[in-house]
């Protein structure tokens, strides 16, 4: 730098603007602002500018960006192993309060889909589950403590009766009966493990369709109250904006008129 | 005691992927803001700072420790910034972010900040960020790396590849397209002046 600085050395207002300047050349230009007050009023716009520029920050994303390795042991020595990078998982940005609500809610939609039913009775407390109707044998059962007749009673005798002969006639014929008997089991035992799987797998996808479907509403329904928040208060501080210019105004014009 | 970048470095190459991780950690949040800044997407700055770090934990047998971690991330991050403005043939568009909840951001502030004052921050912001639209590549990225990253003069230099006087003949330019800006948009005067 020359002895003395000149408006024109921009270099120099820079760093000096910076405080990257050593002190001679600090001295310099503080001497040349002192006499020089387009210099002064520049330096000044300048700081101005970069205190504005302060005010400008990026959005608050969400990074939480994770090394992972990939088949990682049997790579080479000295090599890193390939390797991808993800984002934090979405739930980790979830907070512990919306977590169990969001929990109770699954609970409570798992425990309608599914038709939990606790019953207190002689037996003590029956959970049930499952939409299938009791057998049509209930009402009978119902009705069995009311008819105390006659009749009743001999048609359960009959019953009896059936009963103890069918029981002789199969230990008669036990082998063949009992081997078609475990056939039969067989068959219904594998039919009614498929009817609960795809009964399972149908609750299962109901049960997710309704969680993101729950989901969506709710992230729309919050994106919508957030957008009226910010119009409201985007178009009350423009308001404000345009009322502190016209105050500037009134008052820069309030001090510059000259008495009358 | 919180390990120094050079001591995670270290053990990252001995093969310790966790302390790169920690790097990652530390060095995340700079890498993203320096990219949004200079492209201005939050979305593609977010892929910017990924490919970053990706690419840094691939090159690292290959860091021989003459630079500070940081400026060769730095690097990494401006490079992959040039690629994509290249690449889109675009200049960088400044985005605000969306769904800005100045309830939850007054909150955040506290007692001191109140709307009114956030309200036109965030216009300022806005201003700004149009601004910096304005202004050619390298005065941009000079601005954003003294500005908002502290860098020296001679660390710019030496990232974008051209003499000190130029970086700071880019920087007074740059300002001085934003001045300009900010005066047309009535912006004159802010809370505090400063000139370090």
């Amino acid at each position: 730098m020359s002895l003395m600085f000149t408006c024109d050395d921009k270099a120099t207002l820079v760093a000096y603007l910076y405080n990257e300047i050593d002190a001679p050349d600090r001295q310099r230009v503080d001497d040349h602002l002192r006499q020089c007050a387009a210099c002064a009023a520049e330096v000044g716009a300048l700081a101005n500018v970069r205190t504005g520029l302060t005010q400008w920050a990026p959005p608050n994303a969400e990074l939480g960006f994770t090394i992972v390795r990939s088949g990682g042991s049997q790579q080479a020595a000295g090599a890193p192993p390939a390797a991808v990078l993800r984002p934090a998982q979405w739930w980790n940005t979830v907070p512990v309060w919306a977590q169990a609500v969001a929990a109770i809610l699954v609970l409570a939609v798992s425990a309608a889909i599914a038709n939990v039913q606790v019953k207190s009775g002689p037996d003590g407390l029956v959970v049930s589950t499952g939409w299938m109707t009791p057998a049509s044998a209930s009402p009978a059962a119902a009705v069995v403590p009311d008819a105390g007749s006659e009749q009743w009673r001999t048609a359960l005798i009959a019953l009896e009766s059936q009963l103890r002969e069918e029981i002789r006639a199969s230990r008669e014929t036990g082998v063949v009966r009992a081997a078609s008997r475990s056939e039969v089991d067989d068959v219904t035992v594998n039919r009614v493990r498929a009817l609960l799987e795809a009964s399972e797998t149908r609750q299962q996808r109901e049960l997710a369709l309704r969680v993101t479907q729950l989901a969506r509403d709710m992230d729309i329904q919050r994106r919508a109250d957030l957008l009226r928040v910010e119009q409201a208060i985007g178009h009350t501080g423009v308001e404000m904006l345009k009322q502190r210019q016209t105050l500037n105004y009134m008052i820069r014009a309030s001090t510059t008129t000259p008495p009358q | 005691m919180v390990a120094t970048d050079e001591e995670l470095v270290a053990r990252s190459m001995a093969g310790d992927a966790e302390s790169f991780n920690q790097l990652v950690l530390r060095w995340e949040r700079p890498i993203y803001a320096l990219a949004y800044r200079v492209i201005g997407r939050d979305e593609d700055a977010r892929d910017v700072a990924q490919e970053t770090f990706l690419r840094a934990f691939r090159a690292l047998p290959g860091f021989k420790g003459q630079a500070k971690f940081s400026s060769w991330l730095y690097r990494i991050a401006l490079n992959l910034c040039r690629d994509w403005i290249r690449r889109k043939k675009r200049t960088p568009v400044v985005e605000m972010p969306e769904d800005v909840d100045f309830i939850e951001m007054a909150a955040d502030q506290g007692p001191v900040e109140s709307i009114e004052d956030l309200v036109a921050r965030n216009e300022m912001s806005r201003i700004v960020a149009e601004g910096m639209k304005l202004l050619p590549d390298e005065q941009r990225t000079a601005i954003v790396l003294k500005e908002y990253h502290g860098l020296t003069f001679q660390e710019i230099a030496d990232l974008q590849g051209c003499p000190l006087s130029t970086v700071k003949t880019r920087l007074y330019q740059g300002l001085s397209v934003l001045r300009k800006h900010l005066e047309s948009q009535g912006m004159t005067s802010f809370a505090s002046g400063r000139t370090s």
